[in-house]
């Protein structure tokens, strides 16, 4: 008899149990903590992970309702992050791709699969239009808007840029190609030049040959887009051909301390344009430190905490927090569908006070999306390596999104016409 | 016990040389087929076609052309990688320079291209071997690839520098692009692969077989005894290219459905040769097995610790996974060297013998 009530107790304990975990939302990251990328991946990773850790520990996940947030390891490599999809796909409310290579073989599929896609500052530019791009997020800034603000940047300083001389170096993938149709609209506008660098999978390392053609051709400016083992491989080049740090300017992923870390004090004036700051006063950042890592559960160390890419990794959870939250507030439940975060996603809007009430002063800057703008254009800003840590060193700019959102509509519609049959949302009534 | 042959007495020599003088043979692969053909399409879900089942056909496609050519023809290649890239770039550019062609048709059109640059890089086999072979081939990996990322009319000028897989339909129903249902998919690539697989074993066991085979074990022997070398050497390669040509294009476009250039750059080529070796060399059905150890055991083995319950962290999961897989590669070579063929011809032989111990 007495066993037949603990069974009893156990079976009720199981079905509640059972019940508490349908309660929840399952957040899959397809991320890379192993492979040639796992240096770059792991604290933003980490980010991630841990603003979720924390509401959950301070709030009970968002709305109530659990966040549980899980990673597959894909090493950076498509064919695992197919498998990952696959895998994560039946429960999940969005994707999140973390691999242009994995975000393109996904894209494709968004329309069929309809999971929202969040790519937050990668991917495909593009997707900043949202009605073709229905299922697919790039907040809160695009490569397009990275490099029309790198352009702006340097045209106000020491006389504008006409006449100058700009070296694009990138990475010769997908990723390094993106930004390359606005740079030279730019430069046939302003009278630059624009030169581009390509660095090779295979020569990330070794960049010689790369940066005797930087000697050569005497450039004003050297842009960066790289990424994983090519940032630190450029900035250590840079360095031993003692080119002028402060003539040297990144994309957002090539901002990273580590890579600058090596350099120490003869990387002072690196720059590198970025949407998010890490900004270690901000209280969002405390709340990581008592929920997070006293109770042990980071992955992370004070170090890597105190860098750009955590703080990017948390600012990338809190937008899709904010997704998350808006939808559960327009459509009055807890557990959300990914129809619905959709609709959360393209209804962000990530105030100042908002910013402050979230504990993210100055963290990332204020922005709103749209059903038909999905990235949102927040701008950002020039962050400085001083010898020790990046700060900023500009105030907030802006893109000039009028200049390529032709460039945007007509892509898409190419992308759209290539894919056919590729249903566009014909509902959303907004302009871009 | 399962495999006694006792009772099967063959009275004409017609009936020796059947392809599976043994009956459990095609009992067994009677077996196999129905679950390939009825079973999997019915029960599987989503996940185990794009993950197990459609690559772990295409990967032993590729493996067997590399076989052909390495096992049976005994040229050294490590150009799979590049020649799988032009049978998908060349799949690419038919379908979308004439879109209302049959995407199936397509992929074995394919095929030819891949063949014809195979035969371009096989002709320095005639004068070097080996391992110089090998060498000579790698050329053709680093300029392939090289032209996928410069010839931009190749990817149609996109900007990202890919291509994408566009849908196209048969008969009304989409069997390429995002659109196209993976059981589909999986019946194309299932048949593609059961017609080059009957076209393999029988080339091997017949003439042509024979030449490649005499070419592999002493060339000038078999030049002495009227093998034309240039002709037995050039038909390996167009043949096994052909062959690889085909599985780059199903891979692209009945699996992944995007590609970047640097995908068919040499780790491709190494994870096919692999297979190939792993699987044993000179043999048919190797392909396959080495194709469910290399591609298919670590999907599955992912997928152990969520099953039973254990709580370890994804990118521990997969060091453990690399791990694991290393270790039985190790593992099979040592007790067979010859590849998993060999091994089940062994335990096949003892079977039959069975219960005596020689």
């Amino acid at each position: 008899m007495k066993h037949w009530k603990t069974l009893a107790a156990a079976a009720v304990a199981a079905s509640f149990g059972a019940a508490a975990l349908a309660e929840s939302i399952y957040v899959p990251n397809l991320s890379y903590r192993t492979g040639p990328f796992a240096a770059t991946g792991i604290p933003l990773m980490n980010g991630q992970r841990d603003y979720f850790e924390m509401l959950n520990a301070r709030d009970g996940g968002v709305g109530g309702v659990k966040i549980v947030f899980e990673e597959c390891e894909t090493g950076y490599n498509t064919e695992k992050g197919i498998e990952c999809y696959e895998k994560t796909k039946g429960n999940a409310v969005v994707t999140q791709p973390w691999s242009t290579g994995i975000t393109l073989q996904v894209l494709p599929k968004t329309n069929v699969d309809q999971i929202p896609l969040l790519a937050n500052g990668y991917g495909f530019s593009p997707m900043a239009d949202g009605k073709t791009f229905q299922w697919a997020f790039n907040a809160p800034s695009g490569y397009w808007d990275a490099a029309s603000m790198l352009v702006n940047y340097m045209d106000s300083q020491d006389g504008g840029l006409a006449g100058k001389k700009v070296a694009f170096l990138h990475l010769d993938v997908a990723y390094g190609k993106e930004p390359v149709p606005l740079f030279e609209k730019k430069a046939e506008e302003m009278g630059f030049e624009f030169l581009p660098i390509p660095v090779g999978l295979k020569e990330m390392q070794n960049q010689s040959a790369q940066w005797l053609q930087i000697r050569r051709e005497r450039p004003d400016y050297v842009v960066m887009w790289g990424w994983g083992a090519m940032n630190a491989g450029a900035v250590t080049e840079a360095v031993k051909t003692k080119f002028d740090m402060s003539k040297f300017i990144g994309v957002w992923w090539s901002g990273h301390d580590a890579d600058l870390a090596l350099v120490g004090d003869a990387g002072a004036g690196y720059k590198s344009i970025s949407w998010s700051f890490p900004n270690q006063d901000a209280g969002v950042m405390a709340d990581i430190q008592t929920h997070v890592v006293d109770t042990g559960k980071s992955l992370s160390n004070a170090q890597e905490m105190q860098g750009v890419f955590y703080g990017r990794g948390v600012v990338m959870s809190m937008i899709l927090a904010e997704g998350i939250a808006t939808a559960q507030a327009e459509y009055d439940t807890g557990v959300i569908t990914p129809a619905q975060l959709r609709w959360g996603l393209e209804n962000l809007n990530i105030t100042e006070d908002r910013l402050a009430e979230l504990g993210m002063a100055g963290m990332v800057p204020p922005f709103a999306t749209s059903c038909a703008n999905h990235t949102g254009h927040s701008g950002g800003w020039i962050l400085e390596w001083d010898g020790a840590k990046f700060v900023k060193a500009s105030d907030h700019i802006m893109p000039d999104t009028s200049d390529y959102a032709d460039l945007i509509a007509e892509t898409a519609a190419g992308y759209a016409a290539e894919n056919a049959p590729w249903p566009v949302n014909e509902d959303c009534s907004v302009s871009n | 016990m399962i495999y006694r042959t006792v009772g099967q007495f063959k009275t004409s020599y017609r009936r020796d040389q059947a392809l599976f003088p043994v009956r459990q043979d095609a009992f067994l692969l009677a077996v196999i087929l129905l679950f390939a053909w009825v079973i999997f399409p019915l029960t599987a879900s989503e996940f185990a076609f794009q993950t197990l089942l459609i690559p772990v056909l295409i990967y032993a496609l590729a493996a067997m052309g590399l076989n052909l050519l390495m096992g049976y023809a005994g040229q050294l290649s490590l150009g799979t990688g590049a020649f799988m890239g032009v049978g998908a770039y060349a799949c690419y550019k038919l379908i979308t320079i004439f879109p209302w062609m049959n995407p199936i048709a397509a992929i074995f059109l394919s095929g030819f291209f891949s063949a014809g640059i195979g035969v371009m890089f096989g002709i320095p086999s005639l004068r070097i071997k080996g391992f110089y072979l090998a060498i000579a081939t790698l050329a053709a990996q680093f300029f392939l690839i090289w032209l996928f990322e410069k010839w931009a009319w190749l990817y149609n000028y996109n900007a990202s520098g890919a291509i994408q897989v566009p849908n196209s339909e048969m008969f009304g129903v989409f069997v390429s692009g995002p659109q196209a249902a993976s059981v589909t998919q999986y019946f194309i690539v299932l048949a593609i692969v059961s017609i080059m697989t009957v076209v393999c074993i029988n080339l091997t066991r017949g003439n042509q077989g024979r030449i490649w085979k005499a070419t592999r074990d002493m060339d000038i022997a078999a030049e002495l005894i009227g093998i034309n070398l240039l002709k037995s050497k050039l038909t390996a390669f167009a043949v096994s290219s052909y062959i690889i040509g085909v599985s780059g294009a199903l891979f692209v476009f009945m699996w992944r459905g995007a590609a970047e250039p640097n995908l068919f750059d040499i780790p491709l080529s190494f994870r096919v040769m692999f297979i190939a070796i792993i699987g044993g060399l000179g043999s048919i059905m190797g392909n396959y097995l080495g194709a469910i150890l290399i591609v298919g055991l670590p999907v599955v083995l992912n997928t152990v610790p969520g099953f039973i319950g254990l709580d370890i962290k994804s990118a521990t999961v997969e060091h453990l996974n690399i791990m694991i897989v290393g270790a039985l590669i190790v593992f099979f070579l040592i007790i067979e060297p010859h590849g998993l063929a060999a091994l089940w011809r062994l335990v096949r032989e003892k079977l039959i013998l069975w219960p005596f111990p020689h």
